[in-house]
């Protein structure tokens, strides 16, 4: 069967370059199966023996937290890495994917959570980058022609001659998209497809995640913790635990709360209990604070807020709205090109890092291992990060290692840190023993201000509720917290007021009790808190 | 002074040659700071060959060869071992200046063949060097192997899941990045001064790696900023034509090499930065491992 | 790959602890002379003879041992200027424009106190010497914070400034000692004025006292990185910068510090080589030679896994070998270069190793499929 046969034949989905598939499947049938996966890595099982199935016009969620082996899965089925047992079938036939060349020859597209596109090339470079159809010398005005077709079918607007790293988050997502619908993408894999993206843009996305899959395609989300998502868009819901599948249903035999249970192992509590603390003085305030970002532009544009005693300002937005210039502006690690700090009465516009940290300012960075955590260093090391300098943990320039040695221990039992000992590597830890390493020698210092940027992002549930439980307790104690955050139930949920970034400017602050989901969700789009509360 | 110009043009050509390799072994993202070492080799063993067959292209030849080979041997240090390129590329170096002064020392002294007939006044070399840039540069943005090769040095992942088989891209970057290397060292030997003596080329390759971070890695610019070093180069060896009696002739031969300094800490300021710096591939120097 | 019923794997090394290092080095140092050993059989030698002799001059025989140990002393200075920016996670491939700076730094001391004019120049080396020592170390400090300044606050590449500034280190020396410079040598030999007798460096059992300044720094920076805060920060930006700015370690005060200290080290050992090595006393024509011969301690430290004390071995067997190298060269009948040539093969072989520090290969039983 030749190209122009296959497209006359589906008359639908009409890829500019079609990849080597079978043409006739109808709405209903399978065209991707996976049988008793089994992927083992040194001391771990991350897949065992799972089994999976996608009709065409179907989506179906994947569900599971970190660490239950979503990941592994996803790079098995996309050509990253190659199961020990189990087989693959795309449209009935059997398939051995050893790159992601493979997955895609055979009409499958990934759209990753952390974006595969080279920043410094054009959306249209990204697009074409290792197609068929690039031609041996490029084409572009063609390939512009049927990109922008393309993105018109399915309702997505894109500027093709535009730089990746000047688009939003949503804005690259969708350059993914048509890149594995260029490709002629058949199945579409999509990696927290909403993770990144205000409630406005998820609402678009999954309209066009439906006009795909009316279209033909098979879709499946991976998805962790938006379990409205998956009630909202998908046909089948595949929930799977520490790499095994422990349920397959429909989506509209299930609540919220059911698919919970079943992710987690065990009855999930939805709410933290707040405690209750008066605030008191003022300890941190922003006047007008600006700021550029790497690339030399203004990130943050003359923002200003206050936080007490005792309170907790979250800060909510989708990322790269500026949140992280602010923590690392207010930690000393940026400087700013206008407006002033002022902590507990002191300007401290101009003081350097260190002075914060000995004032009192305490940030705990959303990078944890590149920024908050060195991997070759041992927890005893790691912990000094926060105390080399304390006159407690080092007299006349020499460290007092047997106390520092003291400290870790201790840190590492009062935050149930499980790790070999203090003399292990910090690369060694999960991702949730580091956040909780790194928490602890943070709260260790009893800052006065805690800055605590993306603290949960990627840590399973157990650790997220114990990173909450103590950023509610250092609160309880008296800290100011700042709290940034793109997971808006966890901003509305812990602070006392909610601020929501957007483009580098606070668009209002709103009590808690005061504030709704769709208010603050507005918000985080670009429309002033004024304005939307009338 | 026509002649001053024609052997500033000469020396620019070494320059481009070395500089150009060192581009496009950078735009894949490998980083090889040991490009002089891959010259000295290249000029020593062409040498050799030369000298003891009175044969040039076989000189040219071997230069080529034992060029591609340590392009080869740095890519699988830093592409398959995962070595840290800047250790392997010193490694590079120390080999070929170590080595080579052993192995050449027999044949100090004068190449004692007809020099290689001169175009216009200027070596054939120049123009193979015009070419070769152009050729780069069209290849390099107007074509998909070019898109996938920048891509490659840009963000290998990205490129591993468009479909580019990232290893071998790079591999044929380093290797042809070693030929020219290799290249430029045999024209230095055999035609811009064919004379053997230890350690000769005395930061030729330092300089040409230098041009490259100038140079946007763009082959336009870098050819630009080649003509300009040339020029200089060749001041520093006659600074009589122009300002006799204002330095010891060994005080002009850091000229080329203070003005070097001086641009790089130009082009590293924030203002610079932030205007051109744009244009370093992002993954240069990292490993790519799955 | 399969052996039988085992299976080669390979696996990423969390840890490695110093005995293993160690083993790994000197398994590399003993591939790196198997691999030499073609220079001599390419030569009709027999390379156990051609190391035989090597290593009995250069540790066995009274002249050899001296000469080895002028040169270790020499080395190690030039491995802890490595070793020290290698720490901070910067590269100083400076250490020969350094130690130029520095022999020129602490003639030129002798200089500003008469002493070019006459050999028997009675100048009195209790203030001169430590003035001398001083010069050099302040002086290769200086040429090595320039690029630390220009690495902290530009953030140039390192190793194209430290290696632009050796050719500009070298030429001022050729300026500065031949064709009529300042310190030429009155007889013209294209090599500077002789120190006068009163300013050599005293020895101990023939060896100049700059070996206690070498063995002592080893014992302070094992200190200093291990124990001081100081240490900490330096190691901690060596890791990771951009965690040592979210400790409040300042980048620009390391990469000067760290550099100048390097640089430092490399003066003093200028000043050894060309002002207290018992024979030598001056900036002798072949300067380049030791300036290129400094490289050895980018090897050293690699090797040594940037370790002061672990340096210590190292530096005494390659300045062995390299002495040894030179003897042979001579004795047997060789080419001009056997000592370069030695560096070369041993830096090379050393690279493919760092492999596996990071790595280790492990025999796995291969398990029977039913």
């Amino acid at each position: 069967m030749t190209m122009s046969e296959v497209r006359a034949v589906e008359g639908r989905v009409e890829p500019p370059y079609m990849p080597d598939v079978p043409a006739a499947f109808r709405p209903g049938e399978v065209i991707l199966e996976m049988r008793n996966i089994t992927k083992r890595f040194p001391g771990v099982v991350a897949n065992r023996r799972i089994s999976f199935d996608l009709r065409a016009g179907e989506i179906h969620a994947i569900l599971g937290e970190n660490g239950a082996g979503k990941t592994t899965l996803m790079s098995i089925l996309f050509g990253l890495l190659q199961p020990d047992e189990g087989e693959i079938y795309v449209f009935g036939k059997k398939v051995t994917f050893r790159s992601p060349l493979d997955a895609i020859n055979m009409g499958i597209g990934m759209v990753h959570q952390h974006r595969k596109l080279v920043a410094a090339h054009t959306v249209l470079e990204n697009i074409i980058l290792g197609h068929p159809r690039a031609g041996r010398i490029l084409n572009l005005k063609r390939a512009e022609e049927e990109v922008v077709a393309l993105a018109e079918k399915y309702g997505f607007r894109i500027d093709p001659r535009a730089r990746v790293w000047q688009l939003s988050e949503g804005e690259k997502q969708v350059v993914e998209i048509i890149k594995a619908l260029y490709r002629g993408a058949r199945i579409l894999i999509l990696d927290e497809p909403t993770s990144a993206l205000t409630p406005q843009e998820t609402d678009r996305l999954l309209e066009s995640i439906e006009a795909m899959a009316r279209s033909g395609l098979g879709v499946v989300p991976f998805i962790t913790h938006k379990l409205p998502i998956v009630l909202a868009v998908s046909d089948r819901v595949t929930v799977l635990r520490r790499g095994e599948v422990v349920a397959r249903l429909d989506t509209k035999d299930v609540t919220e709360q059911l698919l919970a249970e079943k992710m987690v192992g065990r009855p999930v509590l939805f709410d933290l209990k707040k405690p209750d603390v008066q605030p008191g003085e003022v300890i941190l305030r922003v006047e007008n604070l600006s700021t550029l970002n790497d690339k030399g532009l203004l990130a943050l544009k003359g923002v200003s807020f206050e936080i007490r005693e005792g309170e907790i300002l979250g800060i909510a937005g989708v990322s790269g709205n500026g949140q992280r210039e602010l923590a690392e502006v207010l930690a000393g690690l940026r400087k700013p090109t206008g407006g002033r700090i002022v902590f507990e009465g002191k300007d401290i516009t101009q003081a350097s890092v260190l002075d914060r940290w000995r004032m009192g300012i305490g940030y705990i960075p959303a990078e944890r291992k590149d920024v908050g955590s060195i991997g070759e260093f041992s927890l005893v090391e790691n912990v000094l990060m926060n105390f080399y300098f304390d006159p407690g943990m080092a007299r006349n320039g020499i460290i007092d290692y047997a106390k520092a040695l003291r400290l870790t221990k201790e840190l590492i039992i009062e935050f149930g840190v499980s790790t070999p000992g203090p003399e292990a590597k910090a690369k060694t830890l999960s991702g949730g023993n580091l956040q909780k390493i790194i928490l602890a020698r943070v709260m260790a210092r009893r800052p006065r201000l805690l800055i605590a940027a993306l603290p949960t992002q990627g840590l399973d549930i157990g650790a997220m509720e114990f990173v909450r439980k103590k950023i509610l307790e250092a609160k309880a104690r008296g800290s100011a917290v700042l709290l940034i955050s793109e997971d808006l139930d966890e901003v509305m949920s812990l602070s006392d007021r909610i601020a929501p970034i957007y483009e580098g400017e606070i668009m209002g602050i709103i009590p808690a009790e005061k504030a709704k989901k769709e208010v603050i969700g507005a918000m985080m789009a670009g429309s002033r808190g004024e304005e939307t509360q009338q | 002074m026509w002649q001053f110009v024609a052997r500033s043009l000469d020396a620019s050509t070494i320059f481009t040659l070395a500089g150009l390799g060192e581009l496009v072994d950078q735009r894949s993202g490998i980083l090889n700071v040991g490009l002089e070492g891959i010259m000295l080799f290249g000029a020593t063993l062409g040498f050799i060959a030369t000298k003891v067959t009175g044969n040039y292209l076989i000189g040219f030849a071997v230069a080529l060869l034992i060029g591609a080979l340590l392009g080869l041997m740095h890519g699988f240090f830093s592409i398959t071992l995962g070595v840290d390129q800047v250790v392997s590329g010193m490694g590079i170096w120390i080999l070929g200046f170590g080595l080579t002064t052993y192995i050449g020392n027999p044949y100090t002294g004068p190449l004692g063949l007809e020099r290689i007939p001169t175009v216009g006044g200027v070596s054939p070399f120049f123009y193979l060097g015009v070419v070769l840039v152009l050729l780069s540069w069209f290849i390099l943005f107007k074509t998909s192997f070019g898109l996938q090769l920048r891509s490659v040095g840009e963000n290998p992942s990205v490129a591993e899941v468009s479909g580019i088989n990232v290893k071998r891209t790079r591999y044929l970057a380093v290797t042809f990045g070693g030929m020219m290397s290799g290249f430029a060292g045999a024209v230095y030997a055999l035609y811009y001064n064919p004379v053997w003596n230890y350690n000769f080329l005395m930061g030729w390759g330092f300089i040409s790696l230098a041009l490259v971070f100038f140079s946007m890695w763009n082959p336009l610019i870098l050819f630009g900023g080649s003509l300009l070093f040339g020029l200089l180069w060749q001041l520093s060896l006659n600074p009589q034509l122009f300002l006799p009696g204002l330095m010891s002739r060994y005080l002009w031969r850091t000229v080329p090499f203070v003005i070097t300094i001086l641009v790089l800490v130009l082009i590293s300021t924030k203002w610079f930065r932030t205007r051109w710096g744009a244009a370093k591939p992002e993954a240069l120097g990292v490993p790519y491992v799955k | 790959m399969r052996i039988g019923r085992y299976r080669l794997k390979l696996e990423k090394r969390v840890t490695l602890p110093g005995w293993q290092a160690a083993l790994i080095s000197s398994f590399a140092i003993l591939v790196a002379l198997l691999l030499f050993s073609v220079i001599f059989l390419l030569a009709h030698i027999d390379p156990l003879v051609a190391y035989k002799e090597i290593f009995s001059y250069a540790f066995t025989n009274r002249y050899g041992v001296l000469l080895t140990i002028n040169r270790f002393i020499f080395l190690l200075l030039a491995t802890f200027a490595f070793i020290i920016p290698a720490k901070a996670g910067l590269w100083n491939i400076g250490m020969s424009g350094q130690l130029y700076v520095g022999a020129l730094a602490a003639f030129a001391v002798v200089y500003a106190f008469g002493g070019k004019e006459s050999i028997s120049a009675p100048l009195n080396p209790w203030i001169v010497l430590p003035l001398m020592v001083l010069a050099a170390f302040l002086g290769g400090a200086l040429m090595g914070a320039l690029a630390g300044y220009l690495k902290g606050k530009f953030d140039v590449n390192e190793i194209v400034l430290t290696m632009l500034l050796n050719f500009i280190a070298f030429w001022v020396v050729a300026h500065m000692i031949k064709e009529g410079g300042p310190f030429m040598n009155p007889q013209g030999r294209g090599e500077s004025f002789a120190l006068p007798k009163s300013l050599h460096a005293p020895l101990i059992f023939g060896v100049p006292f700059t070996i206690v300044l070498a063995l002592g720094f080893a014992v302070i920076l094992e200190f200093v990185f291990r124990k001081t805060t100081l240490g900490y920060q330096i190691r901690a930006f060596g890791q990771s910068p951009p965690a040592a700015r979210y400790a409040g370690i300042r980048p620009f005060r390391i990469a000067l510090l760290v550099f100048f200290l390097g640089g430092a080290m490399a003066g003093l050992a200028g000043y050894h080589y060309f002002g207290a090595v018992p024979g030598v006393y001056k900036i002798a024509r072949t300067y380049g030679y030791f300036g290129d011969l400094s490289f050895y301690g980018i090897i050293c430290g690699l090797i040594s896994l940037n370790d002061p004390i672990a340096a210590i071995p190292v530096a005494l067997l390659f300045g062995g070998l390299s002495i040894g190298g030179r003897f042979v060269q001579g004795k047997l009948h060789m080419g001009f270069g056997l000592d370069y040539a030695l560096l070369g093969v041993l830096m090379i072989t050393l690279v493919a190793f760092q492999f596996f520090y990071w790595n280790k290969i492990t025999l796995v039983r291969v398990q029977e499929e039913s």
